[in-house]
């Protein structure tokens, strides 16, 4: 019986070694060009493309005959917990990270398995997000930022190691999470840890090598520009602005912009002041990572807002006139029309609640600078109710933007609200340190509500809402891909339903429903002509929190079955 | 195929063969080499991670009745401290005799109880307290562990209970009497 169990893998092995040959040898290098100008059977980042929309120019698949949508293969990632990245495909091959620090690699047509990594993560190592939102490609590498804080260089033929970079002390809070953003032949990365009380920042390594070529920290070390905003000495040292997701890079500039997380701890009286670049959106020069501009969406962070997606470059009229901007649903609820300048400089155009949020009074029509509701402030000693609560208007799963429709679509979650009161803690090198423990972050739901989760279509030029879908029994952690086709694809909810929607009406048009919670972006490529659909099924972190918390809230079902399976699905001809 | 097959099977049974030793050697290194990543050993005490007795050793009445827990580190007895390994987080907590399970009051002295302060979820530090249950809460996800029931799961995502850490007191001085009880740390992919 051993003996037939070990022939049994050896054979399997060389299946997989001799495909490895077979595609090794047709690999097509990822160049700075193709980045620029992906082509549209690929898929060869995680929003598609550096402008961080979402969006295929696939149009095989459409609003017709989307409902013949099928399986056509799948796997087993073979581990549980959140599965947050999407499939990123290259001429017929596919990357999908998986939490745990491991990358899988596939056939994009067959499902072949050609490879698998695997991190050895260090003894008694723990992350609050077990996850990661996927690989990047160049040249003939995959970049796998690990959870120790370690930017791994694999061999996108073999799976193999090429470098290992340090990026941090993964005992001192920081872990890395996001996609890395490929610019110009280095790979920028960012880091969390916001909840440990670690300083932001972007760091670039060169691909080929591996050596660090700069780091940008997102909280200003005094006598830098924005230190003032830090007016209690030593608060700088601890204060967030951790970089937990990838940027997007306007080209035409040659300018990253990047997102930055919540101050820390979560309470601002704690450390008075601003507090750049927390909450922000900044614009680093894409060769220097130096800070050409940012934006803050809110001052003295103190709800847990962190603002870590970066705005998608979208261009859109204002005023008559076509206007490079950014566009940013916000956590703190507002969605963001922001203006892109030649120079890397971000303004402020204008701004409007998707969700009822009760913390700003007004924003200045100026700046862009809200009026806080102290009312509404949480602070140390002092409890105060906000709405949305700390997973805010929407958390990381990513919005999408559709030239062809002139829609942004956003996952959304409303209706809830978090009491928080704070506390002064010391600081322990690696522990949570936000100010409140856990159990008292006194999450509540409004029930009488009649809906939690909800995916809502905004025309981009007017501001005004197309159309929204509601979800009474689930919230929405699902990121959503926009296709030519006139389809949106989204998962989200917790029954474990993937969908595809008319992006005009918002119309359900077909579902499947999947092993588990879809929590992944999904991605859409084409091989030998045939377009796919591929999308990661695996629930937990936040969400399957946020589930056991809605399970004595209001009695959903704690148990979301957990374990990840990558689906790829077609429609047979 | 069929020829291939054979050829790589002869050259991975070398590759492990050549593997393994390699392997032995490492762990065996490992353990020797550094006792800051050794387990806690019968005979060690245990010190303060964090609080006000910070560095110092955990002693009975350092500990306030009723909980909070306390993170601690094992050390050796001449006070080497084995917090290379996060894997050694302890937490303890003086939760008092009264209704102990059998398996909890035979672990514990005078009251305290000790176990691994690393979630058995995603290896998150076990280190907050719920007043309301009277229970461990893990700091990443909530997950929360009944300290009088071998660390029972009472609430949240965590899929087993912690490790015991079995101690005894010499003159209110908590020392190890004995192995961790069940395997460490969160789930692994």
């Amino acid at each position: 019986m051993r003996k037939l169990h070990i022939s049994t893998s050896l054979a399997a092995l060389m299946i997989a070694g001799a495909l490895g040959t077979a595609y090794a040898a047709d690999y097509s290098p990822v160049t700075d060009a193709r980045l620029k100008n992906p082509e549209p059977q690929n898929w060869l980042m995680t929003r598609g493309n550096y402008q961080g929309w979402s969006y295929s120019a696939l149009d095989q698949l459409n609003t017709t005959n989307v409902k013949g949508l099928t399986p056509v293969w799948s796997i087993a990632t073979g581990v549980d917990s959140g599965h947050e990245a999407p499939p990123i495909v290259n001429n017929g091959v596919m990357f999908v990270a998986t939490p745990y620090s491991q990358v899988m690699a596939m056939d994009a047509a067959t499902g072949d398995f050609l490879w698998r990594y695997k991190r050895k993560l260090p003894e008694g190592f723990g992350a609050l997000h077990n996850t990661s939102r996927g690989v990047a490609l160049y040249g003939d590498k995959v970049f796998l930022p690990s959870l120790d804080a370690v930017l791994v260089a694999l061999d996108a033929k073999t799976g193999k190691v090429a470098w290992e970079a340090k990026v941090e002390d993964w005992k001192t809070g920081y872990y890395m999470t996001m996609a890395p953003l490929v610019v110009k032949g280095k790979v920028l990365v960012g880091v969390a840890g916001g909840e440990f009380g670690v300083r932001g920042f972007v760091a670039a390594f060169d691909a080929e090598t591996g050596k660090p070529a700069w780091k940008t920290y997102t909280v200003p070390a005094p006598g830098e520009p924005g230190s003032e905003t830090w007016e209690k000495p030593d608060t700088w040292k601890t204060g967030g602005a951790s970089t937990w997701m990838t940027g997007n890079y306007d080209a035409d500039s040659n300018t990253v912009f990047w997102g930055t997380g919540n101050a820390s701890p979560w309470f601002g009286d704690q450390r008075p002041g601003d507090n750049l670049y927390t909450s922000s959106t900044v614009a680093l020069d894409g060769d220097t990572g130096k800070i050409k501009s940012h934006f803050q969406y809110h001052q003295n962070e103190s709800w847990d807002w962190d603002e870590m997606n970066a705005p998608m470059l979208v261009d859109f009229q204002k005023d008559g006139k076509t206007t490079k901007g950014l566009l940013k649903p916000a956590r703190n609820g507002y969605l963001y029309w922001l203006g892109r300048g030649d120079d890397g400089s971000i303004s402020y155009l204008n701004s409007a609640a998707y969700v009822p949020q009760n913390v700003f009074k007004s924003i200045d029509p100026k700046t862009g600078r809200p009026d806080v509701d102290v009312a509404h402030k949480p602070a140390t000693g002092k409890a105060a109710k906000f709405c949305p609560g700390l997973w805010g208007g929407k958390d990381w799963p990513y919005e999408a933007y559709n030239p062809k429709t002139g829609m942004i679509y956003i996952p959304s979650n409303e209706n809830h609200c978090n009491t928080l009161e704070g506390k002064v803690e010391k600081r322990v090198l690696g522990q949570w340190w936000t100010g409140v423990a856990v159990p008292d972050l006194n999450f509540s739901v409004d029930t009488k509500a009649g809906f939690y989760g909800e995916l809502q279509a905004y025309d981009v030029n007017t501001g005004k809402r197309a159309w929204r879908n509601l979800y009474a029994n689930s919230m929405n952690w699902g990121s959503v891909l926009t296709t030519a086709g006139g389809l949106l694809f989204a998962g989200g909810t917790n029954d474990r339903m993937f969908r595809a929607y008319d992006a005009t009406t918002g119309e359900e048009l077909w579902h499947f429903r999947t092993n588990s919670g879809v929590m992944a972006p999904p991605s859409t490529y084409s091989v030998n002509g045939v377009q796919y659909v591929a999308v990661a099924s695996g629930w937990g972190v936040d969400p399957a929190f946020q589930q056991s918390l809605m399970a004595e809230l209001v009695g959903w079902n704690p148990d979301v079955p957990q374990g990840g399976v990558v689906w790829v699905f077609a429609v047979n001809k | 195929m069929q020829g291939a097959w054979r050829v790589g099977r002869r050259g991975l049974l070398r590759a492990l063969l050549a593997l393994a030793p390699w392997t032995v050697v490492r762990v065996r290194a490992d353990d020797a080499a550094d006792p800051t990543s050794m387990r806690p050993q019968i005979g060690d005490h245990l010190v303060f991670f964090d609080g006000p007795h910070e560095g110092k050793p955990v002693r009975v009445e350092d500990l306030e009745l009723g909980g909070p827990q306390a993170q601690a580190f094992p050390a050796d007895p001449k006070g080497l401290v084995r917090d290379e390994s996060r894997f050694n987080l302890v937490i303890v907590a003086r939760v008092g005799e009264d209704g102990l399970s059998e398996e909890t009051r035979a672990n514990s002295a005078d009251g305290v109880v000790a176990y691994s302060g690393v979630c058995t979820h995603q290896g998150c530090p076990v280190n907050m307290w719920s007043a309301e249950r009277k229970g461990f809460v893990c700091s990443c996800h909530g997950s929360i562990y009944d300290p009088k029931d071998d660390a029972n799961v009472i609430f949240g995502p965590a899929p087993r209970r912690l490790a015991a850490l079995p101690l005894k007191s010499e003159n209110g001085l908590l020392i190890v009497a004995g192995p961790f009880n069940r395997r460490l740390g969160g789930e692994k992919g």
